[in-house]
């Protein structure tokens, strides 16, 4: 089977300056988890992945296409939906009016009613804000609303930018579950995330993102405890791990 | 008519002008960001257009057929500007000050090309309505009452499209958010084009009601342009209703400063109520803090 999303060394950067070396990974059938220390590149490789920013090397595959080149809107429409870090969103717009936006796609219109009525069962809690302007939101419902934005996109592939970043315990609990129930409705994933249970609950293959090159990387059905990600983390014990 | 009913006539009639010219701007301003001097000389165009199309001496068409048709190639002629003049700078830091140095020239030299296309001779166009009404003892312009009673029907569209379309919603998100906008899938370029074509359209209509009760000449956008400046600043330009109540309220201002004060004074009075509203609120009178449509 080919892989829904693969990356081959992929180089990119702001300007002329570079911050991603040479990247590969794919997606196989699993859910990717990307974790590493701060301004080591995730969040300019989701945004190289989802055509935000362009890549100066490699190659990107995604749902059998050569999307290297495209811009953003195209690669949306083939289902690739990326919730990017700590979103405003559209901050005067209303959370009704926010979600509408969301199934922009064209792919994504004639499923628009089925998707809301999804969005909505999985955080019931928006119905409660509908006609609020999202700005002002708490971070975890604006959080809530920056993945349903996605899921009205029809996604193959969700990309989460750290979805839990300053969120209390019991949200990210209850967040958890719900990217949970979206992945087993069918959708892949890619998570970046700082927490590292939240990662391993979601994810079944991950890779250490450090100096803008995959440092390690555990593979399904290899043994993926905290312990094991803490010693990658710190760069010690790397062991039979590259 | 009464000295009040004539000062209301005259409020309303200023006011709809002011509020045609000032939204396009205040469109333009919240979509992309820029102020467009060419708002002034696509007036012009729009009523040179619509002589073109108009009058027995050049096409000779029908007026339902010239004056949709002279809206139309304003609105071409606005989205190709913004392609020219404004699109090449976008994500500069200081595409607004490009933008003020490019669209500036081109009001210039399109200005100049009226005058050379259609020379120096005052022209004028049909009015809407040929007659007048008698209301009250006195007889008004129909052409008037239809700039009237059209104006707030078009800038209610407008509103109705910016608030209850998707696409109106996603001009309104373009101003808010544009890398939240490309990852739903939009192409913001060329919804800046949209946003540059509507706010074309509206001032050609501004030049078309104008070229219907005066003579055109190819300095009559100056005026009006800088009418919309002081309604937008006046207003607040973070949304299309604080122009429009602004536009209706200087309009009122004016007539009312006319008939007391007297022409001569009225704009300088106009200017010290400017910066006294500017000093107690700078954001303008009905502008929230954030920049956002509608
Ligand atoms: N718009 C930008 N212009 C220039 N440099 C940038 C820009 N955005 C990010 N960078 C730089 O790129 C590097 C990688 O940043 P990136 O956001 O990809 O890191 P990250 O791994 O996502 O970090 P974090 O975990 O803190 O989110 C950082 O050094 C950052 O300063
Ligand atoms: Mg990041």
């Amino acid at each position: 089977m080919s892989d829904l999303l693969e990356v081959e060394a992929l180089e990119s950067g702001y300007g002329r300056i570079g911050i991603l070396h040479g990247i590969s990974l794919a997606t196989g059938g699993h859910n990717v988890g990307l974790f590493g220390p701060n301004g080591h590149g995730k969040t300019t490789l989701l945004r190289t992945i989802s055509g935000v920013i362009r890549a100066t090397r490699g190659k990107i595959r995604f749902a059998g296409e050569d999307v290297t080149a495209w811009p953003a809107r195209r690669i949306v429409e083939l289902g690739l939906l990326h919730v990017p870090q700590g979103s405003r969103l559209f901050p005067d717009l209303t959370i009704r009016e926010t979600l509408r936006l969301g199934a922009w796609p064209r792919r994504a219109r004639p499923r628009e009613a089925r998707n809301l009525e999804r969005a909505v069962a999985i955080f019931p809690r928006l119905k409660e804000r509908w006609n609020q302007p999202v700005k002002t939101l708490s971070g975890g419902e604006r959080q809530m609303v920056a993945i349903s934005v996605a899921l009205m996109g029809d996604p193959k592939l969700l990309i989460l930018d750290e979805p839990t970043l300053g969120l209390a315990p019991r949200l990210k609990d209850e967040l958890c579950a719900a990217i949970r129930q979206v992945s087993d409705e069918g959708v892949r994933l890619v998570v970046v995330e700082q927490d590292v249970e939240f990662l391993l609950d979601l994810a079944d293959h991950l890779y250490l993102v450090n100096h803008g090159e995959i440092a390690a990387e555990i593979r399904p059905g290899e043994s993926m405890n905290h312990q094991a990600i803490m010693e990658m983390y710190f760069g010690r014990e790397l062991g039979p791990l590259t | 008519m009464t000295v009040l009913g004539q000062i209301l006539l005259s409020a309303l009639f200023q006011g709809s002008l002011y509020a045609m010219m000032a939204v396009g701007l205040a469109l333009v301003w919240t979509t992309i960001g820029v102020f467009n001097f060419c708002h002034g000389v696509l007036m012009t165009l729009g009523a040179y257009l619509a002589w073109q199309f108009v009058d027995p001496e050049a096409l000779g068409l029908p007026m339902f057929v010239a004056l949709p048709l002279a809206l139309l190639v304003v609105a071409a002629i606005g989205f190709a500007l913004q392609a020219l003049l404004i699109r090449p700078f976008i994500g500069r830091g200081d595409v607004v000050l490009v933008a003020v140095i490019t669209t500036l020239a081109a009001s210039s030299i399109l200005k100049n090309g009226t005058l050379l296309v259609w020379g120096p001779r005052p022209k004028s166009i049909p009015p809407l309505a040929p007659d007048t009404i008698a209301l009250g003892a006195s007889n008004v312009s129909a052409h008037q009452l239809a700039i009237i009673a059209i104006t707030p029907v078009v800038l209610g569209l407008v509103w109705l499209f910016l608030n209850r379309t998707r696409v109106g919603l996603a001009l309104r998100a373009v101003a808010q958010n544009e890398d939240a906008c490309q990852l739903v899938g939009m192409n913001v370029t060329a919804l800046y084009a949209l946003a540059f074509g509507l706010a074309a359209a509206l001032a050609a209509l501004a030049g078309i009601f104008f070229g219907g009760f005066k003579f055109m000449s190819p300095d009559m956008g100056t005026e009006p342009l800088t009418k919309a400046l002081v309604v937008v600043i006046f207003g607040g330009i973070a949304n299309i209703t604080g122009p429009i109540l602004a536009a209706y309220i200087i309009g009122l201002f004016e007539a009312v400063s006319i008939y007391y004060v007297g022409f001569y004074w009225t704009p300088a009075l106009l200017f010290a109520v400017l910066i006294v509203v500017l000093m107690v609120r700078p954001e303008g009178l009905f502008a929230r803090s954030s920049r956002g449509l509608a």
